[in-house]
């Protein structure tokens, strides 16, 4: 069956239009109006091009629009059309117009590049050459590396459980009350991606440490530095593995 | 005579599914437990995990083997299996992204364990405290009263003999009395016109629930006990149920729009409290979380959010912030000592703003800014017996480093008044200010950063220790230009001016 040229196009704009509104209704992430207007805009003249391309898609474009004018027996039908077409225009035009006052949209770096070194602690710690000093016991010694990491799940339990998460989900109980929401360590987007030095610069500058591109100045994340040791930040680096079964990347891969 | 069969056969499910909780592998549930409750609940269940010293109300105690939330009736001590399955499970009721069980750290777990990995749980957190199979079946819904004018009226009535020296005259949780649960640890009778906040949920079923068996462990009773002081028959129950579900604010409950918008008056703002004007003005609800980022941290915080409303005219702006304190905190007041915990601070209200309202994205920190970029802080303070309420204005780069400022001289003016569990208080200030490098000027249409912060003095908060929110919006909110109406009229002419083309020229 041949699908009307005229109902194809209208399917076509209605499609392009859903897939923008997608990530707004499923993943609360909603592009801005303003740039769907201009994204639709795009998807109009490409569908128009590409439909116009042939002479019989034109034909099969304007043709049901020309009958209905001229067709007198139609005449209801077009003037209905006639009055319902300006209304629409009028109404998507004031909902442009109309000021909605929705928050800024603010782009942030979620994992902007690290410096190549950094002051915590009392000591200057190479970024680039940095591993956690308890990583090789996993082989060598299972069984101290398994209380180590309890030790570092207790380090989590008493300082980033209420953020993070008690299931490393980034929902902790007072994770509502920030945005950026805290990291969430089971999604592949966050450790899972990230070297162990890379967490170590992160846990101990906390949100103030970040770089300007990671807006420090919004991101809840404490400077842990001030309450926890360089013991404890290792030890809860390889609990968050741990937990969540991911490995840290490594300078190999 | 089929419905004579029916009963017969729904027994027998709720038999076998019982029976099917019964076989929960305890040994199963302990490995779950160990890699996953025990942080809260302790090694051996006795509420004592690492996290604990962090958490009120505490983890359960599972030795001490007593449940909130359970609909086994009050004389009957042992849940059904299924209420300890349901509460681990979670997902009754959630405050935004959080689906466990509301003002507490226990989460849903229904996310990432397994059905069968729930009921082991169920098995071998019994196990902890040796308890068996219940005696008695759950209560019976089926005098269930559906809810209607006369009946909230009714249970208005009895909820003012029976529950307010609780949960206050309005339901707020601002009673007259300290309490204590079985354990000694401080319990805050529920907020109930916040049912976002409530353990399980509103639904009248619930609240029932909790009436008829109480809250185990709690000084929340049961009022089915004939044997006790406060026995309401089934019939009041309902009532009184249907009462509570009706008090909800939805107002209080913070939303996805944080932008506070500030509307535009001609002639003067509202400058008292009550000015039935406020009602014109358009709240916005946030969340408070407790200061838990810096020195000194606070993780037992009572207030939950904060409901701010703002008018501006051409000369001033007023915010009417609005949250819910169940205790007034005067110092030197007999009442309110007798509710501290400890003794007794003012209780205070701020407001922050960046000094610069930033063009780029680029703020001060939001907590009380940073060394290059200072912020504002318009903080009220309750006075106490001998002393009035009082305004502040601070400037800050950072915490250690605050200017006080002379309020008065910026123009900046407050008040407040509590009322049964509410705090209301309104801040005024002129837009512009003589100090213009100290102050931010506010203008119109412009995004201007605003964080909140509140201390409960009854609650042992001052200084650092308060709870608090990051950075949100505020935004005087323009008048409407004219041309919003007008464009689109002219663009409906237009368009029917070009119908009107096609059709004449198709008649050529
Ligand atoms: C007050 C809430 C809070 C607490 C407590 C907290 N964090 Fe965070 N954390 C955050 C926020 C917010 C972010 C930032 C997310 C972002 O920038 O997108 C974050 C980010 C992180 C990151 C960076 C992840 C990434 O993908 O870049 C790590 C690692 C981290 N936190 C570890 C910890 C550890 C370990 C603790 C406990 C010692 C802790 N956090 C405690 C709020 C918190
Ligand atoms: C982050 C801390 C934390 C973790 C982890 C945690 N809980 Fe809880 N749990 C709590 C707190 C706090 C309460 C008490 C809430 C209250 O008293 O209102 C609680 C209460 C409970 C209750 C009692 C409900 C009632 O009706 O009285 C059960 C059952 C329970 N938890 C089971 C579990 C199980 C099973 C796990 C592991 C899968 C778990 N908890 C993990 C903090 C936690
Ligand atoms: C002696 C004090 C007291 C009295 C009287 C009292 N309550 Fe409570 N109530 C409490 C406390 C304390 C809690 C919180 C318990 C907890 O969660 O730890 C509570 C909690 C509740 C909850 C919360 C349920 C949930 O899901 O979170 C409801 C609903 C409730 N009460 C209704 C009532 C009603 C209705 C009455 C009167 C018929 C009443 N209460 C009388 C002390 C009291």
């Amino acid at each position: 069956m041949k699908i009307p040229r005229l109902l194809l196009f209208v399917i076509l704009v209605a499609l392009s239009y859903f897939i923008f509104k997608a990530p707004g209704i499923f993943l609360k992430q909603p592009i801005p109006s303003s740039l769907i207007v201009m994204y639709m805009f795009f998807a109009v003249v490409t569908i128009l091009l590409w439909m116009t391309s042939t002479e019989e898609g034109m034909q099969g474009l304007i043709g049901p629009i020309k009958r209905m004018i001229e067709d007198p027996g139609k005449k209801t039908l077009r003037n209905i059309i006639f009055v319902i077409v300006p209304i629409v225009a009028a109404g998507i035009t004031y909902m442009q117009l109309r000021p909605t006052y929705e928050a800024p949209v603010e782009l942030r770096s979620i994992h902007p590049a690290p410096p190549s070194t950094i002051k915590v602690f009392g000591k200057t710690f190479n970024l680039m050459t940095l591993e956690n000093p308890y990583r090789k016991l996993e082989k060598e010694d299972p069984q101290k590396f398994a209380q180590l990491v309890k030790e570092g799940g207790e380090v989590y339990f008493k300082n980033c459980f209420y953020c993070h998460g008690d299931k490393l989900d980034g929902r902790g109980h007072y994770a509502h009350g920030f945005n950026p929401l805290p990291a969430n360590f089971t999604d592949i987007g966050t450790i899972a991606q990230l070297q162990e030095s890379f967490l170590f610069w992160r846990i101990s500058t906390g949100g103030p440490g970040l770089p300007k591109e990671g807006a420090p100045w919004i991101s809840a994340m404490p400077v842990w530095e001030n309450f926890i040791t360089e013991d404890e930040v290792w030890k809860v680096i390889l609990f968050l593995y741990n937990y969540t079964g991911y490995v840290p990347r490594s300078w190999a891969k | 005579m089929k419905k004579k069969l029916l009963l017969p056969v729904v027994l027998s499910l709720i038999i076998s599914a019982q029976a099917i909780a019964a076989q929960g592998n305890k040994e199963n549930g302990k490995i779950i437990y160990d890699k996953k409750c025990w942080w809260c609940h302790g090694e051996k269940g006795a509420g004592d995990g690492p996290a604990a010293k962090f958490l009120n109300p505490p983890p359960r105690d599972f030795t001490a083997g007593w449940y909130k939330f359970k609909t086994t009736p009050f004389d009957e001590i042992t849940p059904a299996d299924e209420d300890i399955f349901r509460m681990i499970s979670g997902g009754m009721n959630h405050i935004s992204l959080w689906k466990g069980m509301s003002g507490t750290s226990m989460p849903n777990w229904d996310d990432v364990l397994k059905e069968q990995d729930r009921w082991d749980l169920v098995a071998y957190i019994k196990s902890l405290s040796g308890l068996e199979q219940p005696q008695k079946p759950p209560i019976s819904y089926s005098g269930q009263i559906k809810s209607s004018k006369e009946s909230i009226e009714k249970g208005r009535e009895i909820f003012k003999k029976m529950c307010v020296e609780c949960h206050g005259e309005e339901g707020k949780g601002d009673g007259t009395k300290k309490l204590k649960d079985d354990l000694g640890f401080r319990t805050w009778p529920r907020n109930l016109t916040k049912p976002w906040t409530f353990k399980v949920n509103n639904d009248p079923k619930e609240i029932y629930t909790r009436i008829s068996n109480g809250i185990p462990g709690t000084q929340m009773p049961s009022f089915a006990d004939p044997s006790s002081k406060k026995t309401l028959s089934e019939e009041e129950r309902w009532h009184v149920a249907n009462y509570v579900a009706s008090i909800a604010d939805d107002i209080k409950r913070p939303k996805d729009d944080t932008v506070l918008k500030v509307i535009r008056l001609e002639g003067d703002l509202p400058s008292k409290i009550d000015d039935p004007k406020w009602a014109e003005a358009q709240p916005t609800s946030f969340y408070f979380i407790p200061q838990i980022i810096a020195k000194e941290r606070f993780f037992t915080p009572t207030m939950d959010s904060i409901t701010a409303r703002a008018f501006y005219n051409d000369k001033e702006i007023a915010i009417l912030l609005e949250w819910d304190d169940r205790t007034k905190s005067i110092p030197g007041d007999e009442k309110a000592k007798e509710l501290a915990e400890g003794d007794v601070l003012e209780d205070s209200v701020a407001v922050q703003f960046p000094v610069i309202i930033p063009e780029e994205m680029e703020k001060p920190y939001f907590g009380m800014g940073d060394s290059a970029k200072p912020v504002n802080i318009w903080q009220w303070k309750s006075g106490t017996t001998s002393a009035p309420e009082t305004m502040k204005l601070m400037n800050a780069n950072g915490f250690q480093k605050i200017e006080q400022r002379d309020a008065a001289k910026a123009g900046l003016k407050a008040i407040g008044v509590y009322n049964n569990g509410t705090w209301r208080v309104v801040m005024k200030r002129p837009l512009a200010t003589e100090e213009k490098d100290k102050d931010v000027q506010f203008a119109e249409g412009k995004y201007t950063p605003i964080a909140f912060a509140a201390w409960d003095g009854s609650n042992g908060e001052s200084g650092s220790k308060h709870v608090m929110t990051t950075w949100y919006w505020l935004l005087l909110k323009p008048a409407t230009p004219k041309s919003t109406y007008i464009i689109p009229i002219i663009v409906a002419l237009l368009v029917f001016g070009g119908e009107l083309l096609l059709v004449r020229k198709s008649k050529k």
